[in-house]
């Protein structure tokens, strides 16, 4: 549903985005990923309309992106923010109105959002007198009230306590298998695993890796496992079959992490095993996200 | 165009609803009513002062003309002497005795005024002038020239001034009333400019550190924004303006009534005091002679016909206040747009308001200058070329407009001085935008005016 095409973007001495292009498609849950300043945020910004790109273009459900998008997008920036001093069903109405909604619908929405994650109270309450994970949750509410179809958010679960966290993350699966397509950034890997379909990763203004996130796993599978054992094994020949990255003993067993050599499988290591120790456990080691956010970001960035 | 009205209604409410609003609102009438009733108050005052009974002593025979007793004052003459008149004179009612020795009619010395009490200078004043006329109606007399034709010779003199306009028709016209509207609209026409100005500024500032600027900005254009600030705010001053304006004619109208009844109670009381305690006075139970109702009409008529409230009252009636207000109206606009717009821009460049400064400062320089030399040399000539070009000037010419505007000003000057303004507005919005979209999104970089020029170039 979202194209980006080769997007540039220059700011007076330093280029944001680098011939940047990726594709969200239809009911994603899509995490933009990179470190800070990698033009993660400069990307969202063209996507919101909030800036232009210098060349390129974006594709919104086969059109190039225009105004009339702008009630079909909800965008959650990283820093939050609302008027202080307005009251907050006044806030998010106003909020939901300059979306395009009418002031009926958009009352009937709030109220209905409010109830929801039980905010009921909250209406007639100025902004600067809720905490910071309140205000989260007005932003968030205002940020779908509207019912758009791809919904932005910057580092959605920053600042909330975990069972804030697991709300709005319930909200974020709910609105999904409704239909809404997700980007999200965030630097945090253990919600890209958890809600993640597909990832781009952004480094230095340059896309250097997108793809699903079961595709870019498969890929950085190395062929490692964990192996908890007890007895001995030979001190020879097993150099054929693996080597041993890590080596532990844990109360009369050992525990080894393991890279088996290119063609070998688990089962000709079990053959191999099954006659000299005791197995408790072998387990293939499925590169994280975060392990493979480090190994991409880190060597080049020196 | 529908978000825009969304937009400027919610900087009104926002802004109306706040308690300052109303309370200034509502106070500054009060304050401007209670100043124009003090005023009224102090005036009738002056004309109903203190009533002092002065006995007459006189040591002198060469003067045989005799002092008048005037509207305060009632002088009694005694015969008896100096000391026995100290010794009663309070006994029987008397302020002061004013102790006349022989003295030559052309060299009067050693005149006295005396009593319990220091006399005030003004009462000094009045009994030396009264002496003097006395003095002076004698020896014209002695001279040789009847009363009446002294009568005739004292009369007071007050120079009207008129405007003539192009078909040579006389309009009254008030050099005083009209430097005082034109200060005024000037000195207003400053505040409400500097004020609301600030305002945006402060409000753009306020989006962009409490950072919901970017959910803005994704909603609408930063020239919607920008626009639907601005006039809403507009919309404030004016509903302020407009506020101020029939609520100080409402309670000014309230205290003009409340004053003069109150006086009329104590005027009477004044004069019945009077009558009944001086049976030699002269002039003094006059006022009393009528009922109360005669009493009320009176001080009516003193209240128009003399007194600061009745000259400003009169000017008033000379000009055209409907069109000084329309006028201000247009102006206030104008000259807001024109100046609200940069503020917008400075707001959007600076992370915080402390860091304005440095931009305020020039923004600020020609609505100071065109304020000091608008009350200085336009109020010495209205119609000369640096009061011209200052009013034609957009950077000036809402305040020095508004200052010549009470002394006449041709309708092309007007005209033009307007077309001008517009134009202005429009340049400073349009140039304001071009900084305020590039500003808003920037946070944490230190904005130079280099900076800002670079902006401007900017593609969107």
């Amino acid at each position: 549903m979202l194209s980006v095409h080769n997007i540039v973007k220059q700011y007076a001495s330093h280029r944001a985005l680098n011939d940047v292009s990726l594709e969200v498609s239809q009911g994603q849950i899509f995490g933009l990923l990179g470190p800070n300043g990698a033009g993660k945020t400069s990307l969202i910004r063209i996507i919101t309309q909030i800036t232009a790109p210098d060349s390129g273009e974006v594709i919104f459900n086969g059109k190039r992106l225009n105004s009339d998008h702008i009630a079909q997008i909800g965008y959650l920036p990283e820093e939050r923010g609302l008027y202080k001093k307005m009251e907050i069903g006044e806030q998010v109405l106003y909020l939901a109105k300059l979306k395009g909604l009418s002031t009926a619908e958009a009352t009937k929405r709030v109220k209905y959002w409010f109830e929801k994650l039980e905010m009921g109270s909250w209406w007639n309450k100025k902004v600067e007198d809720l905490s910071k994970g309140m205000q989260q949750k007005v932003q968030f509410v205002a940020t779908v009230l509207h019912q758009p179809e791809l919904i932005i958010l910057d580092e959605p679960f920053s600042g909330f306590d975990p069972v804030n966290a697991d709300v709005i993350k319930n909200e974020i699966l709910e609105l999904n298998r409704q239909g809404a397509t997700f980007i999200f950034s965030t630097h945090r890997m253990e919600s890209v695993e958890e809600l993640c379909d597909s990832i781009a990763l952004i480094h230095q203004s340059k896309k250097i890796l997108d793809g699903k996130v079961a595709d870019i796993k498969e890929e950085y599978r190395n062929n490692t496992y964990w192996l908890e054992y007890d007895g001995s094994l030979p001190s020879e020949g097993y150099e054929t079959l693996y080597q041993v990255i890590k080596k532990e003993e844990i109360r009369n067993k050992i525990r080894m992490k393991i890279q088996l050599h290119p063609g070998v499988t688990a089962n000709q290591l079990l053959y191999y095993l099954l006659p000299l120790v005791n197995i408790h456990r072998l387990d293939e080691v499925i590169p994280t996200m975060n392990d493979i956010f480090i190994e991409k970001v880190k060597p080049s960035q020196n | 165009m529908n978000k825009i009205l969304l937009i400027i209604q919610r900087e009104y409410l926002s802004r109306v609803k706040k308690k300052s609003f109303i309370l200034m609102t509502l106070l500054t009438p009060v304050i401007i009513a209670a100043f124009y009733g003090i005023m009224i108050y102090f005036s009738l005052q002056g004309a109903t002062s203190t009533f002092h009974k002065v006995a007459v002593v006189n040591n002198n025979s060469r003067l045989t003309e005799k002092l008048n007793s005037g509207k305060n004052i009632s002088y009694t003459y005694f015969s008896t002497s100096l000391q026995d008149v100290k010794k009663n004179y309070i006994k029987e009612g008397f302020d002061y005795i004013l102790y006349l020795p022989d003295f030559p009619l052309d060299a009067p010395k050693g005149i006295q005024l005396m009593g319990d009490k220091q006399a005030s200078l003004a009462l000094n004043s009045k009994v030396a002038n009264d002496l003097e006329e006395t003095l002076r109606t004698q020896q014209l007399k002695a001279s040789g020239i009847a009363q009446q034709d002294l009568d005739r010779l004292s009369t007071s003199i007050d120079i009207d001034t008129m405007k003539i306009d192009e078909n040579g028709k006389e309009e009254d016209s008030s050099a005083g009333a009209t430097t005082i509207i034109g200060s005024a609209a000037g000195i207003l026409m400053f505040m409400f400019i500097l004020l609301y100005g600030i305002q945006v500024m402060r409000g753009v500032i306020e989006e962009k550190t409490s950072r919901i600027i970017e959910v803005m900005i994704s909603s609408v254009k930063p020239f919607q924004l920008m626009m639907g600030k601005i006039i809403g705010i507009a919309l404030v001053g004016l509903t302020q303006f407009i506020l101020w304006i029939v609520l100080t004619t409402a309670i000014s109208a309230v205290a003009v009534q409340f004053f003069t009844g109150k006086d009329k109670v104590a005027q009477t009381m004044q004069s019945a005091s009077t009558l009944n305690s001086n049976k030699d006075t002269v002039k003094a139970g006059q006022t009393a002679a009528g009922s109360q109702q005669t009493e009320k009409a009176e001080v009516q008529d003193k209240l128009t016909e003399s007194g600061p409230v009745a000259y400003v009252q009169k000017s008033l009636a000379h000009l055209d206040l409907t069109k000084i207000i329309l006028v201000f109206i247009f102006f206030f606009l104008g000259g807001y747009l024109f100046y609200s717009a940069l503020y917008a821009a400075i707001g959007s460049a600076v992370d915080s308001e402390t860091e304005t400064q440095q931009f305020v400062m020039p923004v600020m320089m020609p609505l100071f200058v065109g304020y000091a030399l608008s009350l200085s040399v336009i109020s010495n000539d209205p119609y000369g070329p640096i009061a011209f070009w200052l009013s034609m000037i957009p950077f000036t010419s809402p305040i020095a407009m508004m200052v010549r505007l009470p002394y006449g000003v041709p309708d092309w000057q007007l005209g033009l001085s307007m077309v001008l303004l517009i134009i202005g507005f429009i340049g400073t919005v349009w140039f304001a935008s071009k900084i305020y979209r590039v500003g808003i999104l920037m946070y944490g970089k230190k904005t130079s005016l280099k900076e800002m020029i670079k902006w401007f170039t900017y593609k969107n």
